[in-house]
């Protein structure tokens, strides 16, 4: 107990000083409003204290670290902005190498006017991920021995963006039934819009182009030809693009109207074996977006990890992710942030990772139903952020969306809490020392139970209040697949950002690999309910009969 | 010593005839069976597929739908072995109906239950064997799709069941006990057919996805819940069976009309809102004793 009592005083105050000058006045926010009335408040006691209530608390603590879309491999990212039958989808694009090569077919559901494509700058994407991205957040106990006081604070962010492609052409359309509807440049863009009858025809079009399609693409392209889309294909020009003076090639923002509110997912995965991630950012008037056929999962949030998780967060949210994933079935969508940004809004999150979408972000990602006002703006804006780890197995169909009236908010947030310092020689003391025990006993166990990470490693966490790990997480033995092969994305997938001289990096290469396909969990564990009531069923069936037969 | 064995063998024999007799109770009426399994999926969504639901939408659901039956029962005069269909109408909503506000769940309960009193009409075998009152609307239909359009602060999430194919058997599984018990299997299978071969027939004879995709569309929780739970309500369905059968393959075809070509989400309970008064007329042509629970 003395040399705990004695590591306590040597931590350092200058720790404390950070934050103090990081103070930030806030509101707290009422999570969801209640409307009761008189007749069932009764009727609603008793059915909260027995179904057992799920309020959010609203925040209060420190913004430490946040998880970005660079951490997962293949990541592309996409906004999607619908307001009525309008759609506007704004596509990031990670391409690397010669330009040239760079080729990007993309079905629409009408033929886009020239007006309805542009570029936008890349930041925006930076932004939205920033803002967006899941949070770890810092509390800090209070000494039962002194009085001090809690505080809040804020920070910023840093990300990158995605897309697929193919490559080069020239046009003698005719020959192939293929249509050219309409032939653009948008800066260093070139974007044809074709129509076509038949998917070989446009299959040899595209290769006679250039284009190299993957194989597999022919089966996909057919129904998209029979359901009347056309083709938004797009090359770099490269006169534009040396005009402009960069490398660099910017995000694609297409405007259509159509009823269908949908992402074609499928031309994407016609070459491709492994997943792909994707983030979605949509804005919508109304409210939440979900798709509306696959099942749109939560990830696990509000929940309370030791304090080193600080030093590998990135890590510890891809893991968490993966879990889950893994845990309740690949072939859900996930959500990762929903918020509403309205002009009339006064609290954009809570706490902030990055800075949240000003006026001049939502008019780039194609929110035009907002005006300025003030030094803010007029306008309901509701966003949110979901995450799709796809494959063609998993996704037979392209994910189809539709925004609801829902505009309860939700964060990936992830709690750390610092132990108090001082000597805890009062009575209150030795309490608050166990009790701190306990609660780290309990953190390293969430922990576990979030990542799949070996934890008893971390033993010496729960009575060293100032503890850092001997090196990085490790994962179980038992749920590390003994003669599997991992995949080669997960290797090194994870660059610490913080402290990197304690990160042993060959330890990163046991992770778990959710991205097998037999690893794919199949999640609803409770499934047995309905076999069981089944069973239930016959035997009150037949036991009846039995009954009537003796009468 | 003689006295107390021969106690206990009568109080054993009292106690299975208990036991049997509840198993009869139960087995007599398939509002029972609905119940227990409308709740089995309202258990399974919350505990395993993470469902969203706040107690107090829950208790408002249950609030409402009890208040308005309990109403309706002491101003009709009936009895209270209707207060069961408050419960299935509430358990519906809860499974199909989402809202964040407890006030919106509260016009659903009593919309679904009013909706049911207020629009009725006399069977035409009144009187005779089974006669007596029948529902212009699907009550839990009528509520929910009243609500969405009354309050825009509701919505129907499609996709909220994934498409696991273990829970999809088990739904159809547990829809055929009632429906054999209701007698209603023919509107299921009608329904369900004709909606299948034209999707497939859209989606795969003439646009030329693979099966698979076809396979994702059906095995959608929300569309098998409707077809064994909700569009088998057999006292809002023509009593004849030719009836029943024509009237559940205009239904489908609605349904598959409003969801391939204006891309409304929840397309089965529109089409069913809009052509459930039908079927006074398909009654009124096809004469046939009223449906009774018990």
């Amino acid at each position: 107990m003395k040399k705990l009592l004695k590591d306590v005083r040597t931590m350092p105050a200058s720790a404390l000083n950070e934050t103090f000058q990081r103070i930030v006045n806030r509101q707290y926010q009422k999570a969801g409003r209640r409307h009761l009335t008189p007749i069932f408040v009764a009727w609603l006691i008793a059915a909260t204290i027995i179904i057992g209530a799920s309020s959010a608390r609203a925040f209060c603590g420190f913004y430490v670290a946040k998880a970005d879309a660079s951490l997962f491999n293949k990541t592309s990212q996409v906004i999607l902005v619908r307001e009525g039958n309008r759609t506007t989808i704004t596509m990031s694009s990670d391409f690397e190498g010669d330009a040239k090569d760079f080729a990007m077919v993309v079905p629409v559901p009408v033929v886009l006017q020239r007006n309805e494509i542009k570029t936008v700058p890349a930041q925006i994407f930076t932004t939205l991920d920033g803002y967006s991205g899941p949070r770890l957040v810092e509390y800090y106990d209070e000494n039962p021995c002194q009085v001090i006081e809690r505080y809040e604070m804020d920070q910023l962010s840093g990300v990158e963006e995605a897309m697929p492609s193919e490559a080069v052409a020239k046009s003698s359309a005719d020959n192939y039934h293929v249509k050219i509807e309409a032939r653009y440049t948008v800066d260093e863009y070139d974007v044809l819009l074709l129509s076509a009858d038949e998917s070989s025809g446009l299959e040899k079009w595209l290769v006679a182009n250039g284009y190299r399609i993957p194989e597999g693409a022919r089966e996909v392209l057919q129904p998209y030809i029979n359901s009347g889309m056309k083709f938004f294909v797009v090359k770099v020009n490269q006169e534009e693009l040396k005009k402009k003076g960069t490398t660099f090639l910017s995000p694609l923002q297409i405007t259509f109207n159509s009823p269908k509110f949908m992402l074609p997912i499928r031309l994407g995965m016609a070459n491709a074996k492994g997943t792909q991630d994707m983030i979605v950012y949509a804005f919508t008037p109304t409210g939440r977006v979900e798709t509306t056929n696959y099942r749109t999962v939560k990830v696990p949030t509000d929940k309370n990890v030791p304090e080193f998780v600080q030093h590998y967060f990135g890590q510890f949210y891809v893991d968490t992710y993966r879990k889950h994933r893994r845990e309740q079935g690949a072939a859900n969508v996930f959500l990762e942030y929903a918020w509403d940004v309205s002009g009339s809004v006064r609290q954009f999150c809570d706490p902030c990772t990055g800075p949240p979408p000003m006026l001049q972000d939502l008019i780039t990602a194609g929110v035009d139903w907002v005006q300025q006002y003030h030094y803010g703006y007029n306008g309901n804006v509701f966003f949110t952020r979901l995450h799709v780890t796809y494959d063609r197995k998993s996704f037979p169909q392209d994910l189809q969306f539709q925004e609801t009236p829902n505009k309860e908010n939700f964060q990936a947030r992830y709690i750390i809490t610092h132990p108090a310092y001082g000597t805890f020689d009062c009575e209150e003391g030795g309490r608050y020392i166990k009790a701190t025990q306990q609660r780290r006993t309990r953190e390293l166990q969430q922990l576990a139970l979030l990542t799949g990470w070996e934890t008893s490693g971390y033993g010496a966490y729960i009575s060293n209040f100032n503890y850092s790990p001997d090196g990085p997480p490790v994962y179980r033995k038992a749920t590390v697949p003994a003669e599997k092969k991992l995949p080669q994305d997960t290797i090194n997938r994870f660059v610490p950002e913080k402290n990197p001289g304690q990160i042993d990096q060959g330890a990163f290469n046991v992770p778990f690999n959710s991205d097998s396909p037999d690893d794919d969990g199949n999640g609803h564990a409770g499934i047995w309910i309905i076999p069981g009531m089944v069973m239930l069923l016959a035997l009150m069936f037949f036991s009846g009969r039995k009954k009537t037969v003796a009468k | 010593m003689q006295a107390t064995s021969i106690n206990l063998s009568a109080n054993y024999k009292t106690f299975g005839v208990h036991v049997i007799d509840s198993i009869q109770w139960f087995i007599r009426d398939a509002r029972h069976y609905q119940i227990l399994f409308l709740s089995t999926f309202l258990l399974y969504g919350i505990t395993s597929l993470q469902w969203d639901m706040n107690p107090t939408i829950m208790a408002a659901a249950f609030t409402s739908c009890f208040i308005t039956q309990y109403l309706f029962i002491v101003l009709r005069m009936n009895d209270l072995h209707s207060l069961k269909s408050a419960m299935i109408s509430s358990l519906s909503l809860c499974l199909m109906l989402k809202t964040n506000d407890p006030l919106v769940m509260l016009l659903a309960g009593t919309l679904s239950i009013s909706g049911k009193f207020l629009l009725r009409w006399r069977h035409p075998t009144v009187g005779k064997i089974g006669g007596g009152w029948k529902h212009f609307f699907n009550p839990t239909n009528f509520g929910i799709i009243t609500t969405i359009v009354i309050t825009g602060n509701a919505w129907i999430s499609p996709g909220q069941w994934g498409s696991d194919g273990l829970l999809l058997f088990g739904i159809g599984l547990l829809g055929l006990f009632v429906l054999l018990k209701v007698k209603r299997l023919d509107i299921a299978i009608a329904f369900f057919t004709v909606f299948c071969l034209l999707t497939f027939t859209r989606n795969v004879a003439v646009l030329g996805w693979s099966a698979d995709v076809f396979f994702h569309q059906f095995t959608s929780g929300t569309l098998l819940l409707f077809t064994f739970f909700m569009i088998t309500d057999p006292v809002s369905t023509p009593s004849h069976r030719i009836a029943r059968i024509c009237w559940a393959v205009l239904v489908a075809f609605l349904a598959f009309y409003l969801a391939t070509y204006e891309f409304i989400n929840g397309a089965p309970l529109w089409a069913l809102f809009f052509l459930s008064p039908l079927s006074v007329l398909f009654d009124k042509l096809f004469l046939h004793p009223k449906f009774s629970w018990l």
